[in-house]
């Protein structure tokens, strides 16, 4: 009797622990399934619909918002192709800045005294933590042409008043820069962390060898730090292709439409012009092209790797 | 003596960096204390001439009616809080489930949570707005507290945490008779507790200073954010008014910044765990 029981019993008790386990993981799987696998999929349908909000119809057009968007003769292209351009601008400006002096940052750092180490590192990154509309709108102050804080400085030094704002390539500089001062800092957190880990007994061997402190920047500091540099490189790509803020409170994408990233455009399709549609469409490909770039920054440096290995 | 006079200039330097980083923000809280003619006026003064808390009283006090600056507070706090409560409880269950626990389909659901990690947000904002609007959620709680729910962030930086935390406590608890839920929260939590004040400080900072989602997720002055409502003024009513602007923008500063300061151990580690896989 006993003998037949036992394996039904242990049987429910496998279906019944399992259930319970379940149990833990199902209510974020509800927040995951409602609020990122659900839009995911809805982003896709309405892209493939003309869908404007003030339409009582969203007919199903098939892939026509994307024609539109690689048609040349579309406003849809020069919105798209331009916002694209100016964000790809901001990119390549951006992020060897973020990279690098975060990095020089965290080298700084670690070579001065280890009392004062913390305090620094502190301040650096403090303006981390604070909104990018206020420091978008603090530096727009800061900026301003008349009364701001920068062109009074210069002023006072002899030099003319900079259009810091409505000039380029001034606007370009004032985003980046508050950009690069508002972010360095989580930068800066990870090489710290990264040059830490790196064997302590790898720069006494070169010390032997008589090895500078630029040699052994190159040949032991980099290479060890590498991984870390691709994921810096990469999380700040996709911050810095995000871009939208800055431009919107700082330049409103002037002067003309030379600051106008392609997330405003979207935003602004959307929003204004209410054309869902062709902004789903437009918000899809930008990510694609984001997570392509990803990628192929991830494949390029797992490339040298090997290359480097093998000779 | 060489070593010495290069840590010498390598102090000064890190301190003549400390200056360009704090002088902004020093600017900001001298600004604030300036009435607007003072400020548009230029120059260099630190201390304002006429010293004023007007630009406080005007935007706190009631004087300016079209600024619910406690209001906007309250929605940030509000949000953050309760985004940052939820998101810690779901996460928690969830990594502890598929690092310890027999979950049906663990293999497929964890590459599946971690791989949307790649996935940026602009692919769901709008799709998103539309499904709060089709439910006639916008401008509620719901558009600023759930959202942010989904992000795997959490689910993966305490899936590792959980990895390797030891067996044999959760064994000595299964021997004295405590099922699963017992042994996660009198043992798993507990001994978890200063990964998931990481987790706590990433997600309230997430939310409290989001910008995107919440400029476009709402638009009746009583539910904007602290961080979207100093946008609106800034383009309304307080476009050249620098004074009350600084003013705005230090009230949104100081709380997130005691947040900030308070975790930043916390954080710090947090930020280099994701970092290094």
């Amino acid at each position: 009797m006993d003998k037949v029981i036992q394996p039904i019993s242990k049987a429910k008790r496998d279906r019944r622990s399992k259930l319970t386990s379940f149990l833990f993981v199902l209510p974020y799987l509800i927040m995951f399934l409602a609020f990122l696998f659900f839009p995911l999929i809805y982003g896709i349908y309405i892209s493939l619909n003309d869908y404007n909000l003030l339409a009582q119809d969203h007919p199903f057009i098939g892939l026509d918002n994307y024609a539109r968007i690689f048609n040349p003769d579309s406003a849809m292209f020069t919105l798209f192709f331009d916002g694209l351009w100016n964000t790809i601008k901001f990119v390549v400006f951006s992020v060897p800045l973020l990279v690098i002096i975060g990095l020089a940052l965290a080298l700084l750092l670690n070579s001065l005294p280890g009392k004062i180490r913390g305090l620094f590192r502190t301040i650096y990154f403090i303006p981390y933590a604070i909104s990018v509309s206020v420091i978008s709108i603090l530096f727009l102050w800061i900026l301003d042409t008349n009364s701001g804080l920068l062109n009074n400085f210069l002023m006072n030094l002899g030099f003319d008043p900079v259009p810091w704002l409505t000039r380029q390539p001034f606007a370009w500089i004032s985003l980046v820069g508050a950009t690069v001062w508002w972010t360095l800092g989580f930068n800066m957190i990870i090489f710290i962390n990264a040059l830490n880990e790196v064997p302590e007994d790898m720069y006494e061997a070169s010390a032997i060898d008589g090895a500078t402190a630029w040699q052994k920047f190159i040949h032991i500091t980099l290479p060890s730090i590498r991984p870390i540099m691709l994921f810096v490189v990469i999380t700040s790509t996709i911050a810095s292709f995000n871009v939208y803020g800055q431009p919107y409170l700082m330049t409103r994408g002037g002067p003309g439409d030379s600051t106008e990233v392609l997330l405003m455009g979207i935003v602004d399709l959307a929003f204004e012009q209410r054309e869902l549609g062709i902004a789903s469409a437009m918000a899809l490909l930008m990510s694609l092209i984001m997570i392509a770039v990803s990628i192929v920054q991830f494949k390029i440096s797992n490339r040298n790797q090997e290359g480097g290995k093998t000779r | 003596m060489k070593q010495t006079g290069k840590k010498t200039v390598l102090v000064i330097l890190a301190a003549i960096l400390a200056l360009l980083f704090l002088i902004p923000l020093a600017w900001m809280i001298s600004t604030s204390f300036k009435n607007d003619f003072e400020a548009i006026a230029g120059g260099l003064n630190w201390i304002p001439e006429d010293f004023t808390f007007e630009n406080y009283t005007y935007t706190l006090l009631g004087e300016g009616v079209d600024v619910p600056i406690f209001k906007w507070m309250f929605n940030s706090l509000f949000a953050g809080i309760a985004g940052t409560t939820i998101i810690v409880a779901i996460d928690a269950m969830a990594a502890y489930g598929l690092a310890r626990l027999d979950v049906p389909l663990k293999k497929y659901l964890f590459p599946l949570f971690i791989s949307t990690l790649m996935i940026p947000f602009v692919i769901t904002f709008l799709p998103m707005y539309m499904q709060f609007s089709n439910l006639g959620l916008l401008n509620t709680y719901a558009v600023l507290i759930f959202p942010y729910t989904a992000n795997a962030f959490g689910v993966f930086l305490l899936y590792q945490f959980f990895r390797s935390f030891p067996k044999e406590l959760e064994e000595a608890a299964h021997l004295d008779g405590a099922n699963k839920w017992q042994i996660f929260i009198r043992v798993v939590v507990p001994s978890a507790r200063p990964i998931l004040w990481t987790l706590a400080i990433f997600s309230f900072m997430q939310i409290y200073n989001d910008f995107l989602w919440p400029l476009v997720a709402t638009n009746t002055p009583e539910m904007r954010t602290i961080t979207t409502g100093i946008a609106i003024m800034q383009q309304g009513s307080f476009v050249s008014s620098y004074g009350k602007l600084m003013a705005l923008t230090t009230i949104a500063t100081v709380p997130i910044l005691i947040v900030f300061l308070i975790g930043q151990k916390q954080l710090i580690k947090g930020i280099t765990q994701t970092g290094i896989k």
